[in-house]
């Protein structure tokens, strides 16, 4: 397929090519926390990288972003990476932190419910609907007995005040924070439904990849680095991202830093292989969230 | 500055600006308070009414509504109202207009509208306050002539400041010149001219003596 | 016609040139949707966006009702003293400097996820014109008018009905124009938060990264903001008509 240059990258890449060490951003999809240890913990200095971090939150674009040129490096969820690359944006995964993928969904314990089925079939279940695992679920198992209503992004406190109330999380973020608060849960992980896309992923744009194909493999070796790091010694790290984001407390850093640890270490850090992704690629288009299957190649490189 | 009006007097009161001229008509009006000074009135209550220098018509009300506005507020009920209002528009020659609304007249049909209101309520003193100020020379005279007509028939007691000379001869019966501080009087003289004033008048020598007699005491300071 | 055309040619030139753009490449088609792309998706999901304007409508019609009827009982109050007014106003400002996406969340506790939310977010988002304006028109009544009023005996509810607010009505109505914009945009922000409306719809669709829906939705929110000032319009040419110089002519 000819791309053709576009006005936005046309601009991004002069200005890219006046300036010398260029500095490289790294947009982040939400505020610093344990998920992105291994970004903040990465020698880039070592690797002669100039790397500014740029914290997000709630609806950060960062995957527009890449393509925009408004970041050299972004963090995004497999499935809207592919749905990216299907409307034009040539986005291409690096390295993923999430072998399997963290999301899920939880429930009060006290209501003794055995399957992911149970959860929507009464009270409330606040969700992000347009995500492909929310319409999954919709199509699977309707929606007609259960009141959906926009996940609250984080903040636990209607989850607490209802018991019949069901939300969205990260599986080692926001159960930890129902138990602290004396209300024990249950979790549906995702993952349960046969949906499993690698979760915080590092992503360029293929043009950026074209240009400079050594800088985003030295990117991609710090981060290797600073993951292994991480891994082993999270409580420096955790200290640098809790001064950016007072709103987690250290014990949580510590404790979620901790549990997140299975959903990363199965083998090498980061990899991906095709066979992940054309699962995925086939899920998205029998949803209708892309018009056709894409080849998985396309979507990621192992550097 | 002691000052005694007899009923059924026509007053100008002239002065420089910012000599209290109506300050005074004010403190008349009870608007305002008095600071270490009294105004006594013989009887203590009746009826007031003042027409300021511009219109101030209630623009969202008709012409009969405006004229009718101060018996209404005083309480009298509707067919009283309306029937003595459209009395009074018809004195101010507007008896055709009294559907109108105050953005569709000119300027000196408005200040008839506001005459009508003051004189609705049959008052026994009338204030003005440079009333015709803002009104073209010739709208002027013809109100001035009217006012002057209202006056006699009514035998109301008119207490009306200006910064014309020439008005303030041609209409008054008795002028009061303010000195420019402390609200002193400079003069204080009967107008010596017949009782009947036509626009006549006006170019007539005897009006210019007066004028000449009232430019002098304003010139003074 | 002759009012339509002059904003009509800016909007059919822009139309043309983004479609254009889109089309040959200039502008990619993931950040800025093609014209032709919006109107399709228009088209496409009209049941869900007709169904969610609807909501959309409602809550920011009801939002808005409240903001003009407590604003201008508020305004009406503050005006009344000017104890009153130095102690209270500060407290309206904020309803002005309030975040919306701050405390909807606390919106959500209060009312529960549904309309009332949204009714919520859209009356705090519109209401401090109405009171400002409100306010600002019954300060400034002709003080030759209240001389007359106090003249005559009236008591200082007569003179509140009969002449300040009567007078303030232009004042008013310039308040409302602008809060009914607000109220719009406070709907929709109620619904981010509260889950239903075109502000679910674009929310969605922006999670999907379907920015054509999104546009599509934005487009039909601010139909309704324009069909909102339209209407205080009206309002504002009936009521005024015959004797503000805003809106009459001299016979």
């Amino acid at each position: 397929m000819m791309h053709r240059r576009s006005f936005l990258s046309v601009c991004a890449a002069t200005l890219v090519a006046c300036s010398k060490a260029a500095k490289i951003r790294l947009a982040l999809n939400w505020k610093p926390d344990p998920q992105f240890g291994g970004f903040y913990a990465a020698p880039y200095d070592k690797h002669g990288l100039d790397v500014e971090i740029l914290p997000g939150g709630a609806g950060t674009p960062t995957v527009q972003m890449i393509g925009a040129r408004s970041t050299e490096f972004g963090i995004v969820s497999a499935d809207e990476l592919v749905v990216a690359r299907s409307g034009g944006n040539d986005v291409v995964a690096l390295f993923a932190v999430f072998q399997n993928c963290p999301q899920g969904i939880m429930a009060h314990a006290s209501r003794h419910l055995a399957s992911i089925s149970d959860v929507l079939k009464e009270g409330t279940l606040a969700i992000q609907r347009g995500l492909p695992y929310a319409r999954i679920l919709e199509k699977k198992y309707g929606f007609d007995h259960v009141k959906v209503v926009p996940s609250p992004g984080g903040d636990i406190s209607a989850f607490l005040r209802d018991e019949k109330f069901a939300q969205q999380c990260f599986v080692m973020s926001e159960p930890l924070q129902a138990r602290h608060a004396g209300v024990d849960v249950k979790v549906f992980p995702v993952s349960d439904i046969g949906y499993n896309p690698y979760t915080t992923v590092l992503a360029t744009s293929a043009a950026q990849l074209k240009s400079d194909p050594d800088r985003a493999k030295t990117m991609v070796a710090a981060v290797r680095e600073g993951w292994r790091a991480y891994l082993n010694e999270p409580a420096p790290t955790n200290t640098k991202m809790h001064d950016l984001n007072p709103s987690m407390d250290s014990a949580a850093f510590a404790e979620v830093a901790e549990a997140q640890k299975p959903f990363i270490e199965t083998g090498e850090l980061g990899s991906m292989t095709a066979e992940r992704w054309t699962t995925l690629i086939g899920q998205l288009a029998e949803l209708g969230d892309i018009p056709q299957a894409m080849p998985a190649q396309d979507c990621f490189r192992n550097l | 500055m002691d000052l005694s009006i007899e009923a059924g007097e026509f007053l100008a009161v002239l002065g420089p600006s910012g000599c209290g001229k109506s300050t005074l008509l004010r403190m008349i009006a009870r608007l305002s308070v008095t600071n270490g000074g009294r105004i006594v009135t013989e009887p203590e209550q009746f009826q007031t009414a003042f027409v300021f220098q511009d219109a101030h018509l209630l623009p969202w009300r008709t012409v009969l509504d405006n004229a009718a506005l101060p018996l209404e507020l005083m309480g009298a009920g509707r067919e009283e109202r309306y029937t003595k209002a459209r009395a009074m528009l018809a004195q101010v020659g507007l008896a055709e207009a009294e559907t109108r609304y105050p953005a569709q007249l000119s300027g000196g049909m408005r200040m008839r509208v506001s005459l009508a209101r003051a004189l609705v309520t049959e008052p026994r003193l009338l204030l003005m306050d440079e009333p015709f100020a803002a009104l073209d020379e010739i709208t002027r005279f013809h109100l001035e002539v009217q006012l002057r007509d209202l006056w006699q028939r009514r035998g109301m007691t008119v207490i009306f400041v200006t910064h014309s000379i020439s008005e303030a001869a041609f209409l008054a019966n008795r002028a009061v010149v303010m000195t420019r501080r402390r609200g002193g009087i400079k003069l204080d003289r009967r107008i010596d001219l017949p009782a009947q004033r036509t626009n006549d008048l006006r170019s007539d020598a005897r009006l210019g003596h007066e004028m000449r007699l009232l430019m002098g005491a304003m010139e003074e300071e | 016609m002759k009012k339509l055309l002059p904003p009509l040619i800016p909007f059919v030139v822009i139309t043309l040139a983004l479609e254009w753009m889109v089309r040959s490449g200039f502008l990619p088609r993931y950040l800025v949707p093609a014209p032709s792309a919006v109107l399709r998706a228009l088209v496409d999901s009209r049941d869900e966006l007709a169904a969610a304007m609807v909501k959309t409508s409602a809550a920011a019609l009801i939002g808005f009702a409240l903001s003009t009827l407590t604003g201008v009982a508020i305004a009406v109050i503050l005006s009344s003293s000017r104890a009153i007014q130095r102690s209270f106003y500060p407290y309206a400002v904020f309803f002005q400097t309030v975040p919306i996406i701050a405390i909807a969340p606390l919106l959500v506790i209060w009312f529960g996820y549904g309309m009332k939310t949204v009714i919520a977010s859209a009356f705090i988002v519109s209401i401090f014109p109405v009171i400002a304006n409100t306010l600002t028109g019954l300060l400034s009544t002709d003080p030759a008018l209240r001389d007359l009023f106090q003249l005559y005996g009236a008591s200082a509810t007569v003179t509140l009905v009969k002449l300040r607010f009567p007078a303030a009505l232009p004042q008013i109505l310039t308040g409302l124009r602008v809060a009914s914009g607000l109220a719009v945009i406070g709907a929709i922000v109620g619904e981010f938060i509260g889950g239903q409306g075109l502000g679910s719809v674009v929310d969605v669709a922006r999670t999907q990264q379907r920015v054509d829906k999104v546009f599509a939705a934005v487009l039909l929110a601010s139909v309704l903001g324009l069909a909102l000032f339209g209407l205080i319009n009206l309002i504002s040419a009936l009521t005024l008509r015959r004797w503000h110089a805003s809106e009459a002519t001299m016979e």
